[in-house]
């Protein structure tokens, strides 16, 4: 049996998910699409049904790719749960009574009864139960309350095909919310005044700015300190000796010790320095990146839960429709720092193909994933702040220089913004749990095979001596161009399938402030990494990627040339 | 008097008698809430064109200034809570 849930953005549906299915959880893309969906199991008197969290959809007359994702789905479901926001009854029931139309059996989860019953909504289930003919429960998906009888009336669950014409369900909306709900006035809740506050004009910006710094100093300080207290001294005490003991027993040398263990540096194993699959492989993804990735996430799912990121976007709108595009856009971008993949699927809440060609390119030349900034960090950082913050104003400038010239030079429409600010919300920490545990496996699945896989071309090419005839081949351009010596061109290319991997190599070519700018600004610029790519490939299509790519050479000629010249004139 | 959803002053309140045409973007604001027959509240809009931000049923939406000026208004006395208390 298949369980499918279902109901607008905002309404609680996946904290009602989590409470449902147990521990095994898993996210896939819908065939053909990249729109993801979570499913579990959820284990009932007699069977276990198969239950997915579809995604959010106001109606099942489809505007994006997510919302005819959600009509597709319908069909193959065998059961609908319905989830309403108690405290938005009126809007919520058009979708409720579009459900009803196709016939299959139904339950209605009326979710977030306390928070109604806070604001003196008084909701008449029963009544609520008889107008639309299936089984009513309300519930409270944070503390829980309601769940267990949710399931309970599944078997409940009827089917009524009622004979309301779609231009008729308003009326019908009018006439059930006059039947079944009592509004009594209360005055505006804290909440709502610091919801006012976010979106003003003048203290909001201020706000989002004070929001954003403490992100990034949480994701900055809490990465480094598991990354440096926890990850590394793991490393360092239990890994280390199992790798010291394979390098013995491979003898020290030899092609299998250079694709495992990789160069002894000094006779030792440097986890950072040895490129070999066992060390470098795995400690960079794992101990340098997943602690940052995982404080990232942290914050950015605790943003969305919060139902910030939409104020955010409102506040940002005036700004991103100079660059062809509007304030949701900033969900990409967001999601692009802590890794591009997600970050270039997220462009589907795009309606459009100019604004979806806009906000991809800009995701993967301007957007650094988190990857990629704990590894400039590490190198960077070393010389004092002057690096990262030339870098990071780089990025900024051509974001916002790169947006408005494609917004000139593409044909297209750029919608407006329309979006539904949800009510602040202390978010359910089972579910906010789960949604970071997934978006790290999701890094993991996306990235370790490529890390390893970059790991092991480096050690190959170096061998076969591919590098060095590359190096020699691009020495003069590279050192014309960029000032950057040639050994710095090994790193450059192989920053096209894994850049933190590339980094990772910079690190110990001994390079000047002024070369190791430039380079991190090139790896961070130029072409995507490989699995970015592909979905770029999947999202675009054939045509618009190839378009991307030119601006993608044209902009790192022109930036890297450009800021090597800059910085030899600033005297560095 | 009648205005534009996109004219309403901060803290002024009107009733949405229509749409000037009937296409996407009404159907989504229709069922984001924004309706004939309802009563809505101009919160507060963006700097410089920006979004503006209005309230219906206590329930906030953002919109760009094009979609907003598609949305009627009958203009009601201001901060009339008595009567949003009814929908």
């Amino acid at each position: 049996m298949r369980i499918l849930l279902m109901g607008s953005p905002n309404v609680g549906k996946s904290a009602i998910f989590s409470r449902l299915t147990g521990t095994h959880v898993v996210a896939s893309n819908y065939s053909g699409t990249t729109v993801e969906f979570t499913s579990g199991n959820l284990r009932l008197e007699k069977e276990t049904a198969e239950i997915i969290d579809v995604p959010g959809s106001y109606t099942l007359e489809p505007t994006n790719a997510a919302e005819a994702v959600a009509v597709e789905m319908l069909k193959e479901g065998d059961i609908i749960i319905n989830v309403l926001d108690a405290t938005n009854l009126e809007r919520n029931l058009n979708l409720t009574l579009q459900l009803l139309q196709t016939g299959k059996p139904m339950v209605v989860a009326l979710n977030m009864w306390d928070e109604a019953l806070e604001h003196g909504i008084d909701i008449d289930t029963d009544e609520l139960e008889k107008q639309l003919g299936v089984p009513v429960v309300p519930t409270c998906a944070i503390s829980g309350e309601g769940v267990k009888l949710l399931t309970e009336r599944l078997g409940d669950a009827a089917t009524i095909k009622p004979k309301t014409e779609p231009e008729d369900i308003w009326h019908r909306v009018g006439e059930i919310i006059d039947k079944v709900q009592h509004i009594e006035h209360r005055h505006p809740t804290a909440g709502q005044m610091l919801s006012h506050a976010t979106v003003h004009p003048v203290i909001g910006p201020f706000i989002a700015a004070v929001v954003l710094f403490l992100s990034f100093a949480f994701v900055a300080y809490i990465g480094d300190w598991l990354h440096e207290e926890v990850m590394e001294e793991i490393f360092e005490f239990v890994w280390e000796p199992v790798t010291g003991w394979i390098s013995a027993a491979l003898g020290g040398e030899g092609f299998f010790h250079s694709v495992l263990i990789g160069e002894l540096i000094e006779g030792e194993i440097d986890m950072n320095e040895s490129f070999g699959l066992l060390t470098t492989g795995l400690f960079i993804p794992i101990a340098v990146i997943l602690p940052f990735i995982f404080c990232f996430y942290f914050i950015l799912s605790l943003l969305e839960d919060i139902g910030y990121l939409p104020r955010l976007g409102v506040l940002i709108d005036t700004l991103m429709h100079r660059m062809g595009l509007h304030g949701l856009s900033i969900v990409p971008m967001m999601l692009g720092l802590g890794c591009n993949v997600p970050g270039a699927m997220a462009g589907r809440i795009l309606e459009t193909r100019k604004e979806r060609f806009i906000a991809l390119t800009l995701v993967s030349i301007c957007v650094p994933c988190m990857a990629q900034l704990a590894m400039v960090a590490g190198l960077l950082g070393e010389a004092g702040i002057i690096g990262l913050a030339v870098l990071f104003f780089t990025l900024v400038i051509l974001w916002i220089a790169l947006g408005i010239s494609m917004k000139f030079l593409l044909k297209g429409e750029t919608p407006e913004i329309l979006v539904d600010i949800p009510p602040y919300r202390l978010p359910y920490w089972k579910s906010l749990l789960k949604k970071v545990y997934m978006r790290m496996m999701g890094f993991i699945r996306e990235a370790l095979p490529y890390v390893l896989l970059g790991v092991f071309a480096v050690q190959l090419l170096y061998t076969l001596g591919v590098i060095d005839l590359l190096d020699r081949f691009f020495t003069a351009p590279a050192q014309m161009l960029f000032g950057l010596p040639g050994e710095a061109v090994g790193p450059l290319l192989v920053g096209f399938l894994r850049k933190d991997v590339a980094v990772g190599m910079l690190a110990p070519l001994g390079l000047e402030l002024r070369q190791l700018i430039v380079a991190s600004v090139i790896l961070v610029i130029y072409f995507p990494c490989a699995a970015t790519f592909v979905v770029l490939f999947k999202e675009m299509g054939l045509r618009d990627l190839l378009k991307a790519t030119a601006v993608m050479i044209v902009v790192v000629l022109v930036t890297g040339t450009g800021l090597n010249a800059i910085l030899r004139i600033a005297g560095l | 008097m009648y205005k534009t959803l996109a004219e309403l002053e901060k803290g002024e309140v009107g009733e949405v008698v229509g749409f000037d045409s009937g296409h996407m973007p009404c159907r989504r604001l229709e069922s984001m809430g924004v309706r004939q027959g309802k009563t809505v509240t101009r919160v507060s809009s963006q700097l410089m064109g920006g979004p503006i931000t209005i309230s219906v049923d206590g329930r906030q939406t953002a919109m760009g200034r094009g979609i907003a000026s598609k949305v009627k208004v009958k203009l009601l006395e201001r901060e009339n809570s008595g009567r949003m208390s009814q929908n």
